[in-house]
């Protein structure tokens, strides 16, 4: 393998950039354009988001309260120890802990303490309060845990005819992250899916115009091996996907003012391995396609799984159970997770290694399978 | 005895069932040029594209300078102009060689050279700096052979090359074959034009996949009893000649 040959095609796909003046335009405004109108997308009805309620209530009242939780809203788990709860949520396992004191009843109703000629002495309620230790770093979810919380505690209120208000002290698992808003949670999502969207789509459109022109066999006749030759467009289309990526973040800085906690390096390097992982599925679906207009038509295959499964809108925690492992065998599932965390959470690498792991394992697999499948073609 | 440049024994490519070369045998000597004519459908390109290593043989040997065709030492050695232009037509004619010559690993100071002496010999040397979409049909036609010629191949491949070019331009490559083969470059063809198909030193007629006739033009007309080659590929093949 020679860096000269890998460099040559490195620098031939920037060329071509340069000289194709309508590719260099959509390139740089695709990713703009995409930030402005999916900005402004939809939310959604979370479900089965997983909480921990550790209740140290003496009475039963706390009990009474948590049936009034809707349970298809959150998926409880109880826990008698405060510190490893707090921990599954720092870790992101899940996204709030709920502690009930072990006067939660006593705080909630009034008290006989003493008698009097007249009769008991009724010591009013004090006020019972609870404790949510919360992740906000997605506010589409926080936001529900909290209203879950608070209509529970309505509802209880209610019924028990308890007229002293029950407070709710939340701290947050992630401080700097406890105004987050949606567009905070949003952009990293965004910021994958345009990434391997418009990846995929340059790549898929580079390959199948290579074979069409006829490019691609003069290419195989060279001494360039298939592997020189992916690699060489990897890099051209990993640089890519960082100026895609370094464009998108400086949109959503300027027009969104969203937060970035962590690294951006960081941040950058998930792009990329994104955009590999996206330009290796690309040459994939070329070997199947013939033209141009034979590649376009495997576009919704690749976008609409995406766009719903990979966590881009919704958390995939909060999707359908059956739903979930599917996500999984997607990319950018790994890397919108791993960009959230670092924005939102100010995660490094110590935390986010298996992401990265598992990026650069799809990247290898799927580079592996490119140069397969163009290997193949020789052979048939 | 001649040294052979290419050799093909028995070779038969099968695509779906369907037998696009049939025992298909033939060879090239050093120094020769050779025209591959047939129909289209023939299997001329189907040869060219094993030659070149593009595709691999479904039964048979195909032996290209020594070596399989596939073997990465053989691809400096062979030098191929496929049918389309081939071309970057986002990058200039120089950047099209450089990008080339650079996967031959020809070092910086020698493709310089190479690339002005071929922008030379193509008479492209004022046109380096176009980008390829901009050239005309024939200029593109220049420049992909330029290409082909990139690594001073010893055995260069031309799947037609003349087709949709001017006569002009017809003669003006005809000469760089010939020039070409002084200095040594054995040259394989393919052709529908048998004015073209004259000038070659040996010719190889092949229909559906089988060679049907070889010799020299002479020969194949004195074979035929015809007087033009054009007759003798009819007597041959009985069937007219698509397009022509």
């Amino acid at each position: 393998m020679k860096i000269s040959r890998i460099l040559a095609v490195t620098k031939k796909q920037f060329l071509t950039i340069k000289h194709d003046k309508r590719t260099l335009v959509l390139m740089l405004l695709s990713p703009v354009m995409a930030m402005l109108i999916f900005g402004f997308a939809f939310g959604t009805s979370p479900k089965h988001l997983q909480v921990i309620i550790v209740n140290k209530d003496k009475g039963s009242l706390a009990g009474q309260y948590i049936n009034k939780i809707d349970h298809d809203v959150l998926s409880i788990s109880d826990s008698t120890d405060v510190a490893s709860s707090k921990d599954k949520v720092t870790s992101g396992d899940k996204i709030a802990t709920i502690i009930f004191p072990s006067t939660f009843s006593a705080d909630s109703s009034p008290t006989k303490t003493g008698m009097a000629p007249k009769g008991p002495v009724i010591t009013p309620a004090k006020g019972a309060h609870i404790e949510v230790f919360l992740d906000t770093t997605n506010q589409q979810l926080s936001s529900v845990v909290s209203q879950a919380i608070a209509q529970a505690g309505q509802d209880f209120a209610k019924s028990k005819g308890v007229k002293t208000g029950i407070s709710i002290d939340v701290s947050y698992a992630f401080e700097k992250t406890k105004d987050a808003r949606y567009i905070d949670f949003f952009v990293p999502g965004i910021m994958a899916f345009a990434i391997t969207l418009f990846t995929t789509i340059l790549t898929l459109l580079a390959f199948v115009g290579e074979r069409v022109t006829g490019t691609f066999d003069r290419l195989r006749v060279t001494p360039a091996t298939e592997g020189e030759i992916v690699i060489g467009y990897e890099i051209a289309f990993g640089v890519i996907a960082a100026i895609q990526g370094a464009l998108i973040l400086t949109v959503a800085l300027l027009v969104y003012n969203i937060m970035v906690v962590g690294s951006i390096a960081l941040a950058m390097l998930f792009v990329i391995l994104v955009a590999i992982d996206a330009q290796a599925i690309g040459i994939l679906i070329s070997s199947a396609a013939q033209r141009e207009s034979q590649a376009v038509q495997f576009l919704p295959f690749i976008i609409f799984p995406i766009f719903l499964l990979s966590g881009i809108f919704v958390a995939v925690k909060s999707l359908p159970l059956w739903l979930q492992p599917f996500s999984n065998f997607l990319p950018p599932t790994w890397g919108i997770e791993a960009l959230r965390d670092v924005m939102l959470r100010g995660w490094g690498l110590e935390h986010l290694w298996p992401h990265a792991l598992v990026l650069a394992g799809f990247a290898v697999a799927f580079t592996l399978l490119a140069i397969f499948s163009l290997k193949r073609s020789r052979n048939q | 005895m001649d040294k052979k440049v290419v050799t093909f024994s028995k070779v038969v490519k099968e695509f779906d069932g369907f037998k696009a070369l049939n025992n298909l045998s033939f060879s090239i000597d050093e120094g020769g040029l050779y025209g591959l004519i047939g129909p289209n459908g023939a299997g001329k390109s189907t040869a060219i594209r094993i030659m070149t290593g593009l595709i691999k043989a479904t039964e048979g040997t195909v032996d290209v300078l020594g070596y399989k065709p596939q073997e990465a030492e053989v691809r400096p050695m062979v030098g191929y102009m496929p049918q389309e232009m081939a071309l970057y037509q986002d990058l200039t004619v120089r950047e099209n060689l450089e990008f080339f010559g650079k996967l031959y690993s020809i070092s910086k100071s020698d493709l310089k050279k190479r690339i002005a002496d071929l922008l030379d010999f193509v008479e492209l040397s004022k046109w380096g700096k176009t980008v390829v979409a901009n050239l005309s049909g024939g200029m593109k036609h220049r420049t992909s052979l330029a290409v082909a010629l990139l690594s001073k191949p010893r055995l260069l491949v031309l799947d037609e090359p003349t087709v949709g070019v001017d006569p002009e331009l017809r003669a003006s490559f005809w000469q760089r074959f010939e020039d070409m083969r002084a200095d040594g470059t054995t040259i394989l063809l393919t052709t529908h034009y048998m004015d073209e198909a004259r000038r070659c030193e040996k010719i190889g007629l092949i229909n559906h996949g089988r060679l049907i006739a070889e010799g020299t033009p002479d020969g194949l007309l004195e074979l035929t009893k015809t007087r033009n080659l054009e007759d003798a590929f009819l007597s041959l093949t009985r069937r007219k000649i698509v397009g022509k």
